[in-house]
């Protein structure tokens, strides 16, 4: 069974642009944790852990093509593994496990992400996480299940985010609507990975997305720098 | 009617009456000001001491308080708070 879609002409690329997703997750969720210092809302918590998990699974993901892509001394130990059948199978293993856990955290950051603010950890959320376990053992095998999944969970969370914007009507919701709304197409062209080319077009689409994720944050960054005051002390008249 | 203010906004507020006062201010104005009673003025005031947010300004025979660079540093981090906020409907 195939691991990874990726074609020849872009192994690397598609490793460069997780990290860099990574990257964009990571810095979204210290913002959020950040803020969660100043402010004590659960909800900005529950954010920051939803973008936490799905940077987690883009960790994940690119721990597991590493070794498959680049001559580590772990490839040559598959090499010397060829030999033996029941160490590639630890080795496929070590790659199930890893790709496992990467469609696992993309699926339950983006449940957390539709459903903040959560108000208690109830037995209703278990069971989310229950079903999110069997779609991720399930897209091993049917890789679509996975990117279907993630589909429906971006559908919803834009017609959240876009209800939002349709109430503050703020330029920074609206580029991140737009921003999962290109996550969702990238999903919905990942259906058809099998086709290399394709692959690599969610990819690039993906790439996109996260880029407007990183505008979002430079402005939102920039907007704060505004409000500083100047230190001048002299008394209004 | 008002919402209740929370605490972080409450330590906003009096920044930003200390800085539209010219960056000093007395006790008992900001106190006024602030819309705060005095036990609750002498708990934030303790709090953003200790924060290093404001600081005592001797001005003659009277004490000043004022913001320090950090406190103005606070208004930055307040501020991407709030946009944070309203980005993601939190």
């Amino acid at each position: 069974m195939k691991i990874v879609f990726t074609p020849d002409w872009f192994l690397g690329s598609d490793v460069s642009i997780e990290i860099f997703s990574f990257l964009i997750l990571f810095i979204i969720s210290i913002l959020a944790f950040r803020n969660y210092k100043l402010s004590e809302k659960k909800s900005t918590l529950h954010l920051g852990l939803g973008f936490l998990f799905i940077a987690i699974a883009g960790f994940a993901s690119v721990i597991a093509k590493f070794p498959i892509y680049y001559d580590f001394g772990i490839v040559k130990e598959i090499g010397n593994a060829v030999v033996n059948y029941d160490i590639v199978r630890t080795v496929d293993v070590f790659y199930y496990i890893c790709f496992f856990f990467s469609r696992f955290f993309t699926l339950l950051g983006l449940y957390v992400l539709y459903k903040l603010p959560l108000e208690r950890i109830s037995g209703e959320f278990f069971l989310y996480v229950y079903f999110i376990t069997i779609i991720s053992i399930l897209s091993q095998p049917f890789y679509y299940v996975h990117h279907f999944t993630a589909l429906i969970l971006i559908i919803f969370i834009i017609n959240k985010y876009y209800k939002i914007y349709l109430k503050e009507k703020a330029g920074n919701t609206k580029i991140l609507v737009l921003a999962f709304a290109i996550l969702g197409l990238a999903q919905v062209v990942f259906l058809f990975s099998k086709l290399a080319f394709i692959y690599a077009v969610g990819q690039m689409i993906q790439l996109i997305a996260y880029i407007a994720l990183l505008m979002l944050i430079i402005r939102i960054v920039q907007d704060g720098k505004k409000e500083k005051p100047s230190g001048n002390h002299s008394r209004h008249a | 009617m008002e919402r209740k203010r929370n605490r972080v906004e409450i330590i906003h507020d009096m920044l930003r009456i200390i800085q539209e006062r010219g960056g000093r201010i007395k006790k008992t104005h900001l106190m006024y000001k602030a819309n705060l009673s005095h036990k609750q003025m002498t708990t934030y005031l303790k709090d953003l001491m200790k924060n290093g947010l404001i600081k005592d300004l001797k001005v003659g025979d009277k004490t000043l308080i004022t913001v320090t660079e950090k406190g103005r540093d606070f208004f930055v981090k307040y501020a991407q708070m709030r946009e944070f906020e309203k980005t993601f409907g939190l």
